[in-house]
């Protein structure tokens, strides 16, 4: 064990995910000795390998991947995403509420005690915070945009192509070329560059999806060959996953990692910040000069109200969130074929009242028609009837709304668990039908049909896009945390992922999460060193 | 793993073998008399009055102990304490793991010895850092222990007595208590865990359950028994006669604690197969539940599915749900289309609605995922061309439109379907 009890480290980061290792990388090239932990749930399936319809075509194991040999996704068919159903994705979801002691009311919780967190998982949906966005944030955007080139000159990220959505992902400079689309979206771009001034009239902007996939080689990791298995894992590695940059990490000096240490409690001990926790081999206990919790919004939340037993509620932004599927009937009888199975358009809509709304579209190829057939007000053979010749032609699509628009609160209760309760605000409902009629509009000037029944919204909480519950202020009040992360009432430690946003528009905010995380990591270096 | 079984001629180290063996472990059985599968184990003679020092080979990773005198002579309490502490001490030495088979009866003032001596060697095992594994009710399999008693008694009364104030009991297969043992050395921290049926099943449910799957099936007529008169007659027939005819193991029955279960199943991550089937000679209960998967899968795939996809099928069926068969109409086992006529017909009663909708999802993703559904559900083999999709897009919209009239006009009919509803 790296970290017995006397052992003391300058930093020590909790979690492996995407905040938590890009707070690592500026640490250790300043030479510090840096502690990373994480709850250590291992990967046991590996996915697929080669062209999703080759697979699908002969391998008689596919259900292995597909279902999973325990019936993963059987046992998971109540559950709000087709991700959380995916086998190969199995430990990366498990246990993540029990461990961290997090229980939920109406709300969706989810989270990772995986190396990587919920990266291996991702949607990979990347952007820019624009300077209007970032004003809650006691930062300034100068500062933020170098954490942005230097996080995604790492990760790798695709899509970069003058269109109208250049300035709302803001990324282009350090991307590479987007993945080449396919029929249905490529012709639903083509139209869209036809009657562009009208839509732009009406709010609705359309363009690439800008995405950590890679269409260039990055190190070790190849690009991606489109073939179409994304929702299941990329065997070439295409795909940004935080376990990525951790494999960077480990050989790197001065960086520990220890898998398996699930943090129970940070406190303040003098000078040193005592991070306690359970491993397989009983409790265990490390200190460091600083400790920056990246365990996920919620769990960081509650290490860190329990850290200065505050005990009164404290809110959390969500996206509220709808899925649709699109039909290109000018698109009907074509084929299957393969195609990057993540989102290859994005759009973004401007409510009248000024409400930014934002989703991307994806192609069905990938997905299983099962998951389409739930929700068909159908029989079960005549749906599959049904779907079968109308899949090729439709693509789905996601909106998001800003967090603000869930009212959700977050309380350590006398036990220390994190009780969360959520509830969309009372104008959701009406914005979501706004956004409903005017996609429907949009669209039909697209040549695509929104499909009668198919727009559905989802349980507050199930955008796993959870944030801004101790944000950045700043003059931060209880609750709240300074400019750099660090906890009001607790000195030393830092709040770097989603809890210290200052706020969470309708935007993909993981880079985001993780360019903070790299500047408060550099402002770190600057006082350890 | 390479580990050593006490008791392995019993009723569940025979099993465990045979489970250990068949997941690729080395197994040394540990018994007074060689183990029936001899070849394939080493067997080291062993007696739990043995008083010789015990010593394990060095590459030893668990040991299991089972064995256990359920007579319960005069005395035995010191035997079987000794014996225990000697195990633990021999596993110690090499650092293998030690597994205690106890037993929900184990309690301080358990009232029969067995019960008293196994929580004395719980706390010897606890205290040495090694797991404890209390079992329900376990059964299958072939007729031995408690189980072989009770199938004998059944086989000769002619009468099921139906004992009150009903006692309850969680049963467990022999055989998922096997892989419950296998499991639990890799878990980590050592602990106490209960297996068994999560929720607690009456007692007389349990001996139906061994009339149906293993005593000819006719239902016998059902005696009330009042529980007293068994603990009286166990009292006037004093403790050598009682222990031999198995009365004073019938009266621990009836003040069992209830076990919670759940978590620990959970970690083992262990889904108990349903007592119906478990309690067949098989183990399962397959036939129906088989006629059933080709029903639905043929309903989905429109094709008969392939054998491997109709037993993936029932696995999941018996690892989420009872493990029974859905009591189809007639007509639609020969025709499995006319499962359209059932599949989200609103009059249809409500539990059977429910679970046929559980099992058609099911039946889809199942479906799916295999050869034969990427041709059905990707439509990988079809004539394409939008003339063609179109048509087929119409007809399966007017089908439908057709199968919601007849299901509308067959409503008297179909709202007979699952009323005897018996899966659960």
């Amino acid at each position: 064990m790296i970290g017995e009890s006397e052992m003391h480290f300058d930093v020590v980061i909790v979690g492996s995910g995407p905040a938590g290792v890009s707070a690592a990388f500026p640490l250790i090239e300043a030479g510090l000795n840096v502690l990373m932990v994480d709850g250590g749930c291992g990967t046991t399936l590996n996915p697929p390998v080669g062209q999703f319809l080759d697979i699908r075509r002969a391998d008689a194991s596919q259900w292995q991947w597909m279902v999973g040999r325990n019936f993963h996704s059987v046992r998971h068919s109540d559950a709000v995403s087709p991700k959380l159903r995916v086998p190969t994705h199995e430990a990366v979801f498990e246990g993540f509420g029990a461990a961290n002691s997090i229980v939920a009311d109406d709300f969706v919780v989810v989270g990772s005690l995986a190396p990587g967190g919920l990266s291996n998982a991702w949607g990979c949906g990347v952007a820019c915070f624009t300077d209007f966005e970032l004003a809650p944030f006691p930062v300034a955007p100068a500062e933020m945009r170098v954490s942005y080139g230097a996080v995604a000159r790492r990760i790798g990220v695709s899509g970069a192509r003058e269109d109208d959505l250049s300035d709302f992902f803001g990324l282009d400079e350090w991307s590479q070329p987007p993945m080449p689309i396919d029929e249905l979206q490529g012709g639903l771009l083509a139209r869209y560059s036809r009657c562009r001034d009208r839509l732009l009239q009406n709010g609705f902007r359309l363009g690439r999806a800008r995405v950590a996939a890679l269409t260039e080689p990055l190190g070790a990791r190849s690009a991606c060959d489109q073939s179409g298995c994304c929702l299941w894992g990329c065997a070439r590695r295409a795909l940004y996953s935080a376990t990525e940059d951790l494999k960077l990490l480990l050989g790197r000096n001065g960086f520990h990692y220890r898998s398996g240490f699930v943090v129970e409690r940070v406190s303040q001990e003098g000078e040193y910040i005592a991070v306690t926790g359970r491993c397989e081999a009983g409790s265990g206990l490390v200190r460091a000069r600083r400790v920056l919790l990246a365990a996920g919004t919620l769990a960081s939340t509650r290490l860190a109200l329990q850290a200065i037993d505050h005990r009164v509620p404290v809110s959390l932004q969500s996206c509220p969130t709808a899925a649709f599927m699109l039909w290109l009937p000018q698109r009907l009888g074509r084929f299957h074929s393969k195609s990057f199975g993540l989102g290859q358009l994005s759009y973004s809509l401007t409510l009248v009242d000024g409400t930014q709304c934002f989703g991307s579209l994806f192609n069905t190829t990938g997905i299983p028609v099962s998951e389409f057939a739930r929700h068909m007000p159908f029989g079960k053979r005549l749906g599959v009837d049904l779907l079968e010749p109308l899949l090729t032609s439709c693509v789905v699509g996601n909106l998001f709304l800003p967090g603000g628009m869930t009212d959700v609160t977050l309380r350590l209760d006398a036990n220390d668990r994190l009780v969360v309760r959520g509830a969309y605000r009372e104008e959701v409902a009406t914005l979501m039908a706004e956004v409903h009629r005017r996609l429907r509009a949009s669209f039909w000037r697209l040549g695509a049909v929104v499909m009668p029944t198919s727009f559905k919204i989802g349980l507050p909480g199930a955008d796993i896009h959870y944030a801004a519950s101790l944000p950045m202020r700043t003059e931060p009040g209880r609750g709240e945390t300074d400019p750099y992360g660090e906890l009001a009432g607790a000195a030393g430690i830092h709040v770097v992922d989603g809890a210290s946003l200052s706020s969470l528009p309708a935007k993909s905010h993981a880079l985001t999460i993780m360019a903070n995380s790299d500047r408060i990591s550099r402002h770190l270096v600057k006082i350890l060193r | 793993m390479k580990i050593a079984i006490t008791g392995a001629t019993g009723y569940i180290g025979q099993r465990l073998i045979l489970a250990a063996l068949r997941a690729g472990h080395e197994v040394l059985a540990l018994s007074r008399r060689p183990p029936a599968s001899r070849s394939s184990v080493k067997w080291y003679p062993f007696d739990l009055a043995d008083t010789m020092p015990l010593s394990f080979p060095h590459d030893l990773d668990a040991v299991y102990h089972l064995a256990a005198d359920t007579r319960h002579p005069q005395g035995a309490d010191q035997v079987e304490r000794t014996a225990a502490q000697r195990l633990i001490n021999a596993a110690g030495v090499i650092g293998a793991k030690f597994v205690f088979i106890s037993s929900q009866t184990a309690r301080a003032n358990a009232p029969t010895g067995y019960g008293r001596i196994k929580w004395q060697i719980e706390r010897l095992t606890l205290e040495a850092g090694g797991w404890v594994i209390r079992p329900g009710q376990v059964y299958g399999g072939p007729e031995r222990g408690l189980f072989g008693q009770l199938c004998g008694i059944l086989r000769h009364l002619p009468v099921l007595p139906v004992f009150f104030p009903a006692p309850v009991v969680q049963p467990v297969h022999v055989d998922d208590l096997a892989a419950a043992l296998l499991a639990c050395p890799a878990l980590g921290v050592p602990t106490m865990l209960c297996v068994g049926a999560p929720g607690a099943t009456n007692f007389t449910t349990f001996l139906k359950a061994i009339v149906r799957g293993r005593t000819g099936g006719r239902q016998p007529l059902c005696i009330p028994v009042p529980t007293m008169l068994i603990r009286g007659a166990g009292w006037f027939l004093g403790p050598r006669l009682n222990a031999q005819l198995g009365f004073d193991r019938l009266s621990s029955l009836f003040t069992l604690p209830q076990m919670d279960t759940e978590a620990d199943l959970e970690r083992l991550k262990l889904t108990l197969r349903p007592l119906s089937s478990g309690m067949s000679r098989s183990g399962r209960c397959r036939r129906e539940l088989l006629r059933e998967a080709h029903i639905l899968l043929t309903y989905v795939l429109r094709m008969p599915p392939a054998s491997l996809l109709m037993r993936r099928y029932v696995r999941a069926i018996e690892a989420f749900r009872t493990g029974r068969a859905l009591r189809l109409p007639q007509l639609i086992l020969r025709f499995p289309a006319l499962l359209a006529l059932l599949d989200g017909a609103g009059c249809v009663e409500a539990a059977f609605r429910s679970e046929l909708v559980w099992r058609l999802n099911t039946a889809v993703m199942l479906a799916e995922a295999s050869p034969q559904g990427a041709r059905r559900f990707l439509g990988l083999e079809r004539v394409h061309g939008w003339k063609w999709s179109a048509l087929r897009m119409t007809l399966a919209i007017m089908s439908e439109f057709v199968r919601r009239m007849v299901q509308l006009f067959l409503r008297p009919i179909l709202a007979c379907v699952g009323r005897r509803g018996t899966f659960q």
